[in-house]
């Protein structure tokens, strides 16, 4: 466990506090996260220099390990518990969230019960700054596009790994465009939808990983401006 | 050369009569037959009618006695969702609630959940095919039933915060998978295929697989290797490069390899074990005989000087798959294997 006095804290240049959070982030330790996280902001480290310099910066390193070495699902899963745990600490009533980059909705079509890999994803949008709606697995695609339109103003992922949800997945822009969300993308990732293309899904981009989705989304908004 | 002989001279290096094909037909042989998914994974009569039809339209060189990844956690006391035109899902896992291992007990083939129709499927096919077909058993990896003992998130996360109690579970596993396996040997499958999914790298680190998935499957494999198997054949899905070099320690005789594996990197991980895949699972879908064809060729070629190969899908061929695709496969070990 990190527990660095004053003095520690004050004698250190460069603010290696921060660096310890995303030491402790990057090596998926929720623990020591919260520690750091506490003795920054007791220092009088303001939350959203926290997450811009803490959470974001541990995102992009993690993004580029992922990217030379392998991307592996328990990784990620620690590191965004991590950060999970980070952002409990800064806002413990979940009211005081950070200004977000954004609505995403998620979900696993209806027939596929697998989430690991949308929860994943969930975990990386979230400590990026977006606000994530879940609707969980083996989610219908009308309860889908409903909360496309109540929701979301960027993006709609969709998860799967079964070849069931194939067809449901090819329903979603047709629906989308019935409902008048032509302007809300459609992201397609997990194990079997990453096995075909955008084309052929009738999707916007299918993504290999995670964080090729978040790329993704990220594109999506410099386009924007 | 019959199907078991060619698979053998595979195994061994030696040079079979043409490349040994084995198309991963599980649930599409009850999808040719018009019968449902959920009969098919409850029925071992049903399951091995469907098998011996598939096998006779098809003519590939094994069958499989193989119902989904859910029948070791039932057994165990997981209960399941059964769906018309799909495999079965876990509805509440057996560990869910804070229940503890030491409160679980092994189950005995014989008589648990699905466990016997499995046993049943594996006698009928053995009984129809005897020593000229490979009959495919099927058990999860220790690593696989952890997590669908528990919930892979809570499982993963188990290991990470308890090791020696995730250890416990990977030992309890280990029994059950063992114990399954054996009692599939005993009632004739020349082999239970090794299906391991959650140890792929996709989810887990190497070092993972070093500290806990390994110890797991050494054991595993050597139970098997002393009940008379003719060969430990491990299923891994997804990116395995990185823990294929392990495969020798562990007593893998026939490696799965998936589609985003290159076979020539597979081929040198691994120079002594023999590989079997790689073609896209989707592709029997979605693509035409021609392309699957081409495929087809292609590593049959690439296979062509090493040997040791099995020209297979790299995961399971989907029940909606296009039977046109699955014949492009066989016949092309028939044409250039």
């Amino acid at each position: 466990m990190i527990n660095l006095s004053p003095q520690e804290l004050e004698g250190t240049m460069g603010n290696p506090t921060i660096d310890l959070l995303v030491k402790a982030l990057l090596d998926g330790d929720q623990a020591q996260a919260v520690t750091a996280t506490k003795n920054l902001r007791d220092a009088g480290v303001g939350h959203a220099q926290i997450i811009m310099e803490g959470v974001e910066a541990a995102m992009v390193q993690l993004d580029a390990k992922c990217t030379v070495e392998e991307f592996n699902l328990l990784e990620i899963m620690l590191a965004g518990r991590a950060v999970m745990g980070v952002m409990k600490e800064l806002y413990p009533s979940g009211t005081h969230s950070p200004q977000t980059k954004g609505t995403v909705v998620l979900g696993s079509l209806e027939g596929d019960i697998h989430d690991l890999g949308k929860n994943v994803l969930k975990m990386i949008l979230t400590a990026k700054g977006y606000r994530v709606v879940d609707c969980g697995k083996d989610c219908p695609v009308e309860k889908m596009i409903d909360a496309a339109e109540q929701e979301a103003d960027q993006a709609i992922g969709v998860s799967g790994l079964l070849t069931s949800v194939i067809p449901h997945v090819r329903q979603l822009r047709e629906k989308m465009t019935e409902r008048g969300l032509e302007h809300i993308r459609i992201m397609a990732g997990g194990a079997t939808l990453k096995q075909a293309s955008a084309e052929s899904l009738n999707v916007d981009f299918v993504a290999e990983t995670a964080f090729d989705g978040v790329s993704y989304l990220e594109q999506i908004a410099v386009g924007a401006k | 050369m019959n199907s078991i002989e060619r698979i053998k001279a595979a195994v061994n290096f030696e040079t079979p009569d043409r490349v040994p094909v084995i198309a991963q037909v599980f649930g599409h042989a009850a999808t040719l037959a018009g019968v449902s998914l959920r009969d098919y994974v409850q029925d071992g009569d049903l399951l091995a009618r469907c098998q011996i039809q598939a096998l006779e339209r098809y003519d590939y060189d094994a069958v499989f006695a193989l119902m989904d990844v859910n029948v070791e956690t039932e057994a165990v006391g997981s209960t399941l969702t059964y769906r018309a035109n799909q495999y079965p899902d876990v509805k509440s896992y057996a560990l869910s609630g804070g229940a503890d291992v030491d409160s679980l007990s092994v189950p005995d083939p014989h008589e648990a959940a699905r466990m016997p129709e499995l046993l049943k499927a594996v006698r009928r096919l053995r009984q129809e095919v005897g020593d000229g077909v490979l009959v495919v058993g099927c058990v999860l990896g220790p690593m696989t039933l952890a997590t669908q003992l528990l919930g892979i998130e809570a499982a993963l996360y188990l290991a990470i915060d308890e090791p020696e109690q995730f250890a416990v579970l990977m030992d309890f596993a280990t029994e059950v998978v063992i114990r399954f396996g054996i009692a599939q040997i005993e009632a004739g499958a020349h082999l239970p295929i090794v299906f391991d999914p959650s140890s792929s790298p996709a989810v887990i680190p190497p070092q993972f697989y070093r500290e806990f998935v390994l110890p797991s499957l050494k054991r595993l494999f050597a139970a098997f290797k002393q009940t008379g198997v003719i060969a430990n054949w491990l299923h891994i899905a997804g990116p395995t490069e990185s823990v294929l070099p392990f495969y020798p320690q562990a007593g893998v005789d026939i490696a799965n390899f998936d589609y985003s594996v290159n076979p020539l990197e597979a081929q040198q991980a691994i120079p002594q074990i023999c590989l079997d895949g790689n073609i896209k699972s989707l592709s029997f879908i979605e693509e035409t005989p021609e392309v699957i064809a081409d495929e087809s060729s292609r590593l049959l070629d690439q296979f062509a000087d090493r040997g040791g190969f099995i020209l297979s899908s790299g995961c399971e061929i989907p029940p909606e798959s296009k039977p046109e695709n699955v014949a492009a496969m066989v016949l092309a070990t028939r044409k250039n294997g």
